[in-house]
């Protein structure tokens, strides 16, 4: 199978890692607002924990490149950049964010809980707990004959709980077309992953489900598109799941407010310097697929819509509080 | 003899200013040196301040006041 | 043992440093006592509690696990039948469901089911409640869920004293004891601290009776019983009650396993009314079953019925407008108080 993006597909992964990692800068200023120089996480625009994605956008548009609304998503606590990749509708997601009544959930979920029916995006705040669910979904389209695909993502954390384990058994033993990313950051909060984790690598895992693991180097943007767009066509053509190791890299904290003194010294700088969407950006232009005009439209295209929606959500109001009442049988 | 607390200019790093979360000790309490007297805290990170002489504690500025590296916070007098 | 009275010279403790220093005295005497979690090495616990213990004692005894919760507090339940004391430590007590079954069909029943041949000396530490919009994966209590299911102990200090000393008893116990800090006293200030949590502390080792509910407020005229956070709105509650003339008495519980009736009964017979306040669910919960307490026990000492306030039944909203509205706080108290003195 040729999986080499066509110029159209090139240029979408970088657009949308373009925006998720505006929608992240800006969610960013604004999360630190009233929250400077004491840092009380119920303040501000937006209150709560934060968990950003940058660093991590390839892992999302090489996988989501490949999917239609149609097929399924699960993503984790961190799931900004794999919302966006997916079509997740943006003004309501950043209002959900803001905890708006024109959010997906009208507040009631926050960043953590984002789920999207139109484009069939959900995600957990729980480690792990989003494998079962992909499993399901997949199995439900599987009972009602129709098509799609469904991909659950999560951390290199996840890999150690249970719910991973038999989800993968789950997903061998009925041949269901899943599609397992493990987004591996290297950090479950500041526990380094070979300090918890037996291999060194979890796409080993596979081979005791019998499915194939497949391990991409780098957060190479294009060698994720190659394995994604391998292991979707296998789950379309009803050959049954495939497990996926991305290294990729998390700029920011755990959360924001995050010390990361964890950290090695230096590797964050080191980490920065590697940043994926400048690389992929200067790989384009050497393709010669963007040149600087075509880049600065596309980069202010992209901003001007972030922009459009942040400021959706800023002039949408609460709901009433006893909307909290509604859906639970009070 | 009177000896200051201040925030010392490496509890962390970068030029952030940070907020007195508690003082672990009462104003006018007598305290020994190296006590733990107070926690400051700079976005989630908890940084100690310890008293660099024996005394008796006269707190300058209160819990949830806002802090800079070198500022005085409190005094001990001996 | 009463309350040290806060005065010059006396050293103050955050409830999470109070915890921690429990912990440390406890290991420097017993080689037994080991701590397991997620992030309780090196950076300290994510609300605090472990700071310090992996410096003095290391990888060996203070272990950061991958996350892996139904291994290790499986294994905790292990380690505990054979010998050791082992801390572990959940996260958020949210997080629960990945490994319920470690806890109650194997922590809370294997003494039973050995007839009290197997000892499982084991602490499970746990993080509640919310406010600060984390929405609801991240801000339940869940005291009713643990406290119902026998075969655990249940604390839930309100203040660093009692944690101290709940926590050096929950370690010392034979039983399983599951300690529940509540990160709004916790002493973090990014999590928006409760002043009255952190109060003085002696430094020396002791410990607190678990099952012992105290009197924190003297009063005559209401009882409020609550614990963890929902004291501190119930201190507030009786001084603006005594602002208007009216004198409430505020129970701090302590302990839900064992749940001293005694003590909430004597109260009640003297005030005659009742206010439960928990910030756990309304229904099936903490609140019903400290009224049934007293209820069943005498009804005729109450001179109105009783009344709750409790968050409602519903998961917990991220939007601050909606769960700031949802959460116990000390209006609503003083509003139950008003609407008992009406009917």
């Amino acid at each position: 199978m040729n999986h080499t993006p066509t110029t159209e597909q090139r240029l979408w992964m970088y657009r949308h890692m373009v925006l998720s990692r505006y929608l992240e800068e800006r969610i960013e200023s604004l999360y630190m607002e009233g929250k400077t120089p004491v840092f009380n996480m119920a303040k501000g625009p937006i209150p709560g924990e934060m968990h950003l994605s940058n660093g991590q956008e390839p892992c999302a548009v090489g996988v989501c490149v490949h999917l239609t609304p149609e097929d399924i998503v699960t993503a984790t606590h961190r799931p900004h950049h794999i919302a966006v990749a997916k079509g997740v509708d943006l003004d309501a997601m950043v209002a959900e964010i803001f905890g708006k009544a024109t959010g997906l959930a009208g507040g009631r979920g926050g960043h953590m809980h984002l789920f999207d029916a139109k484009v069939n995006f959900s995600c957990s705040g729980i480690i792990g707990e989003g494998l079962g669910p992909a499993v399901g979904a997949a199995l439900s389209r599987k009972l009602q004959g129709k098509p799609g695909v469904a991909v659950a993502f999560m951390g290199e954390g996840a890999a150690n709980q249970g719910a991973f384990h038999e989800a993968l058994n789950l997903a061998a033993v009925w041949q269901l077309p899943v599609v397992f990313v493990i987004e591996d950051n290297a950090w479950g909060i500041s526990v380094a992953k070979q300090a918890s984790t037996a291999v060194p690598r979890n796409d080993r895992r596979a081979s005791a489900y019998g499915m194939p693991g497949v391990h991409v180097a780098d957060n190479d943007v294009e060698a994720i598109f190659s394995a994604a767009g391998d292991a979707i066509a296998r789950a379309r053509e009803g050959q049954g799941p495939t497990l996926i190791e991305i290294e990729t890299a998390r700029l920011a904290g755990h959360f924001m407010g995050d010390g990361e003194d964890y950290r090695p010294k230096g590797e964050k700088e080191g980490l920065k310097q590697r940043d994926p969407i400048p690389r992929y950006r200067r790989q384009l232009l050497d393709a010669e697929l963007l040149d600087d005009i075509s880049d600065t439209d596309l980069v202010e295209q992209a901003h001007a819509r972030i922009e459009a929606a942040i400021r959706f959500a800023q002039d949408s109001e609460f709901l009433p509080p006893e909307a909290a009442l509604e859906m639970v049988f009070v | 003899m009177s000896t200051a607390i201040t925030v010392p200019d490496d509890l962390w790093e970068g030029d952030s200013e940070g907020v007195i979360t508690a003082w672990l000790v009462n104003d006018g309490a007598e305290v020994a040196q190296g006590d733990l007297v107070a926690e400051v805290m700079v976005e989630k990170a908890q940084y100690e301040i310890e008293a660099p002489a024996a005394g008796v504690l006269t707190i300058a500025k209160q819990e949830d006041e806002v802090v800079e590296k070198g500022e005085t916070i409190a005094s001990l007098e001996s | 043992m009463s309350m040290t009275t806060t005065g010059a010279g006396t050293r103050k403790l955050t409830i999470a440093r109070a915890m921690a220093e429990a912990t440390a005295q406890e290991m420097r005497n017993d080689p037994r006592v080991f701590v397991m979690g997620e992030d309780v090495g090196p950076l300290g616990g994510v609300f605090g509690n472990t700071r310090g213990l992996y410096d003095e004692f290391g990888a060996e005894r203070v272990r950061d696990t991958p996350i892996s919760e139904t291994a290790f507090i499986g294994a905790a339940v292990g380690a505990a039948s054979d010998g050791m004391r082992p801390i572990v430590e959940l996260m958020f007590v949210d997080f629960f469901g990945v490994c319920m079954d470690a806890i109650y069909n194997l922590m809370a029943k294997n003494i039973y089911f050995s007839g009290g041949k197997v000892k499982v000396p084991m602490v499970l530490m746990t993080s509640t409640g919310g406010g600060y919009s984390d929405a609801g994966q991240h801000s339940q209590c869940l005291y009713g869920t643990f406290a119902h299911l026998p075969g655990m102990k249940v604390v839930a200090p309100s203040n660093a004293y009692d944690a101290k000393g709940l926590m050096t008893a929950a370690i010392r116990d034979d039983n399983p004891v599951v300690f529940m800090y509540h990160k709004s006293l916790q002493g973090m200030g990014w999590l928006g601290t409760e002043k009255g949590a952190t109060v003085p502390v002696p430094e020396e080792s002791y410990a607190l009776e678990i099952g012992k509910a105290t009197v924190v407020r003297e009063g005559h005229d209401v009882t409020l019983v609550s614990l963890a956070a929902g004291v501190h709105h119930c201190l507030r509650a009786a001084q603006a009650l005594e602002d208007e003339g009216f004198s409430a008495e505020v129970v701090d519980l302590r302990s839900l396993v064992p749940l001293d009736r005694e003590t909430i009964r004597a109260s009640v017979a003297k005030t005659g009314r009742l206010i439960v306040v928990d910030e756990d669910y309304h229904s099936y919960g903490v609140s019903g079953e400290i009224i049934a307490s007293v209820v069943e026990h005498d009804h005729a000492c109450l001179k109105a019925a009783p009344r709750r306030v409790a968050y409602p039944d519903i998961p917990i909203p991220f939007a601050p407008t909606m769960e700031q509205w949802a959460l116990p706080n000390a209006d609503k108290i003083v509003d139950a108080f008003h609407q008992m003195m009406l009917s």
